[in-house]
């Protein structure tokens, strides 16, 4: 009892290895010549977005899929992913307004990007807080899965909102082809598979916190059975 | 270059903390698990 599963040391590993890599190829990474090294942040935030949109998308695949199957596993991992994805979310909020305070010289502005990365996350707070207070319920999940699967919208209108503001925001341009110079993509390439990886590693122990709960509920459940 | 190591700090600090906390959980859970009496099934 207490060990790690296979699964779990083999994405540790896995998430240790590209974050070494990742740490080494950031470092080596040229300067930008017209932000200097705070540019280098570009290199965990995107990343970050990256895990809150993946945790985002995932609770509402999985939530259609409790819908279709109703399997109480398809709910549980819904939960869990939400859970990641909104810590992931927590990483954007917190590394966006760092970057914008040395680059803009404040830490927020009303911007429409920005605006909408807090909606995203406010959505996903609320759908895990509507969960705690509703736990356990059939008609809580049913609600919870297509709550998700509205709030999923929110994801599009976050990533076009540069396109959809006309250009009216000071927030940079979503990355393209030839936005980063040289030097530049691997670090950033890295950081992305490194975002994934810890994704997955952090859903993997959420899943298994997620096993437990359910395991022990059970185990009280049946022996309020045995005692009546 | 302050701004950008607090940024890596955060989040690998954010990622640490996560990990520990969801580690810390499960053991307790395993132990509040092993601590449950195993039900009569006579």
């Amino acid at each position: 009892m207490g060990r790690a599963s296979p699964l779990l040391r083999t994405s540790a590993a896995a998430l240790l290895a590209c974050a070494a890599l990742w740490a080494y190829f950031v470092w080596q990474a040229p300067i930008d010549s017209m932000q200097g090294p705070i540019q280098k942040i570009l290199y965990v935030h995107v990343p970050c977005v990256l895990g809150a949109y993946l945790g985002f998308a995932l609770t509402a695949s999985s939530g259609a899929l409790y819908l279709w199957r109703r399997d109480e596993r398809w709910d549980r991992l819904a939960a869990a992913c939400a859970e990641v994805g909104v810590f992931f979310c927590t990483l954007v909020l917190l590394t966006g307004p760092i970057w914008a305070k040395g680059t803009w010289g404040r830490w927020w502005t009303w911007d429409l990007r920005l605006t909408l990365t807090l909606l995203l996350y406010l959505v996903f707070i609320s759908y895990l807080l509507l969960r705690s207070f509703t736990e356990g319920s059939e008609r809580a999940a049913r609600f919870a899965a297509v709550y998700a699967i509205a709030g999923l919208m929110v994801i599009p209108l976050n990533y076009f909102a540069i396109d959809l503001a006309g250009g009216r925001t000071v927030h940079p341009e979503n990355l393209g082809r030839s936005s980063l110079g040289a030097g530049m993509g691997a670090p950033f390439a890295l950081g992305m598979l490194t975002a994934t990886l810890a994704f997955a590693y952090l859903l993997v122990r959420r899943l298994e916190v997620s096993a437990l709960r359910t395991a022990l509920d059970q185990a009280l459940a049946n022996a309020a059975r045995s005692e009546a | 270059m302050s701004y950008a190591l607090a940024a890596y700090g955060v989040v690998i600090a954010g990622v640490l903390a996560y990990a520990a906390w969801l580690a810390s959980t499960r053991r307790r859970l395993e132990r509040e698990l092993a601590a449950r009496p195993v039900p009569n099934r006579g």
